[in-house]
């Protein structure tokens, strides 16, 4: 069965924040803009305020996160990590995140293309003071860019394409 | 800017003598970073660099970090700048690191502070109150008090003490700190003759159970057999000493090399260097055995031989 087919996700959680370092804060909506980003998020092109932002890249318009690796670190390291600390702006559910590189799919009425694996950073650990590094290591989420914007709220669906 | 967090000015007022509180808020008044009681920021100080300052505000305050400098006469160049900050002018600051906590499990706490060196403590009092633990706070001062509308309510309780030495003997720390006991942690702050007193005081107390704030840069996760060497630019030559331990992308951006970094942690790999001559320790988990032969991960490399010759 092909990584493309088969699952069926749905947004968890949504988070953005303005400014490299803040914190992340909760959103019931975000709006995405195709080849730019999220309104109000520090890694919109154009306006770009991120950690990473003196290294522009297209994938960092919307960035994902599997709900189940926060569960999976909390069994194997008993370290919580809540939604708003991994620092990407889409928390999914049931959504194969490390299968989509390369591959294009639906968030909510949106559609986006995955361009790479997201990489942990030490600048993480430096804000949340705690060691997320490791455990992050392979499951740090998914880079996309935007190629059909429009208003993404918690538990819209996320589907192949 | 975007590797400084970007803060404005929202209040600057005097708060006693030759000591401005200065209140740092989000430009649009976002919730800033969490910071632990007794963390310090570092201010980045235009022309002079980055200075570290005590936070003195309420860590549970999430949308404003507040600080009180002394304006000193042999300022290097950070507290006179400080003296000039008005509201709405942009401050850069790092993100606070707190190398003085709180000592968690302690059953009872006791502070000694050297005038404005009373700042880490007037952020750590609140957290205690709320958590109902046993502290005081001896403030050792001359003449008018640090950042009095602060210390009021402690003064008031009782949680406070106030030493004006211009007054009073100045009290010997043995006597404010008593003869250690299971369960008791002290922490000073102040100038360096009170740290090296407090430090003699406690000379004999357990490993740990007295801390005093230094206000030491941070340094690499130490690795025990690190040790200094020298590395060498080979395109220009330029050399630089880095200390054991020291970090090689720092030795190389104090040089002007143009470096990419990312994760900062040996595994992205956007770091990546040639070396040349020298034993370059390798500390990555994204080279492999063959790429360590010609190549490095600058963030977390460091070096066995005397000098290590680098391709930046």
């Amino acid at each position: 069965m092909s990584a493309s087919t088969g699952w069926n996700g749905v947004v968890s959680h949504l988070h953005i924040t303005p400014r490299a370092f803040l914190p992340m804060r909760a959103q019931e909506a975000i709006e995405l803009v195709a080849g730019e980003g999220i309104v109000g998020d520090r890694y919109r092109i154009g306006t770009e305020t991120g950690f990473y932002s003196e290294k522009p890249e297209e994938g960092r318009q919307v960035t994902l996160f599997e709900a189940e690796v926060l569960e999976a670190i909390l069994r194997d390291y008993k370290m919580e990590i809540l939604p708003e600390e991994h620092r990407r702006n889409v928390t999914t559910r049931g959504v194969p995140v490390n299968h989509l590189v390369g591959q294009r799919f639906r968030l909510g009425d949106c559609v986006v293309e995955a361009t790479r694996l997201s990489i942990p950073c030490r600048h993480i650990e430096e804000i949340l003071g705690k060691p997320v590094f490791d455990p992050l290591v392979h499951r740090s989420g998914l880079n996309c860019k935007i190629l059909e914007g429009g208003t993404l709220r918690i538990g819209d669906a996320i589907r192949p394409l | 800017m975007p590797r400084h967090i970007e803060l404005r000015v929202a209040g600057a007022s005097p708060a006693g003598p030759g000591i401005l509180r200065v209140t740092l808020r989000d430009p649009d008044g976002w919730p800033l970073p969490r910071v632990k009681p007794g963390a310090h920021l570092d201010l980045h100080v235009p022309g002079v660099g980055p200075r570290a300052y005590s936070l003195c505000g309420d860590p549970a305050v999430q949308d404003a970090w507040t600080v009180a400098v002394k304006r000193e006469p042999e300022s290097r160049g950070g507290s006179a700048w400080v003296h000039g900050l008005a509201p709405g002018d942009s401050v850069a600051a790092s993100m606070p690191r707190c190398t003085f906590p709180l000592a968690e499990g302690a059953g009872r706490h006791v502070m000694i502070a050297g005038g404005i060196g009373v700042t880490p403590f007037l952020a750590m009092a609140p957290v205690l109150e709320r958590a109902g633990a046993d502290w005081t706070l001896h403030l050792l001062h001359r003449g008018a008090l640090p950042c009095p509308a602060d210390l009021a309510p402690f003064l008031k309780s009782g949680r406070a003490v106030a030493h004006d030495t211009a007054a009073q003997p100045r009290p010997a720390l043995e006597s404010l700190l008593g003869p250690h006991r299971p369960g008791l942690q002290a922490y000073c702050c102040g100038p360096t003759a009170m740290i090296e007193s407090f430090e003699r005081a406690t000379a004999t107390w357990p490993t740990g159970s007295a801390r005093a704030e230094h206000f030491v840069p941070p340094v690499l996760p130490p690795d025990p057999d690190a040790r200094p060497y020298t590395l060498v630019l080979a395109g220009s030559g330029a050399s630089a000493d880095v200390p054991a331990g020291g970090s090689m992308l720092v030795a190389l951006r104090a040089l002007g090399a143009k470096v990419e970094a990312s994760c900062e942690g040996g595994i992205c790999g956007a770091c990546k260097l040639r070396w040349l001559e020298g034993v370059p320790v390798h500390r990555d988990r994204v080279l492999t055995p063959q790429e360590r032969e010609s190549h490095l991960m600058a963030c977390v490399a460091g070096c066995a031989s005397d000098r290590l010759v680098v391709e930046a």
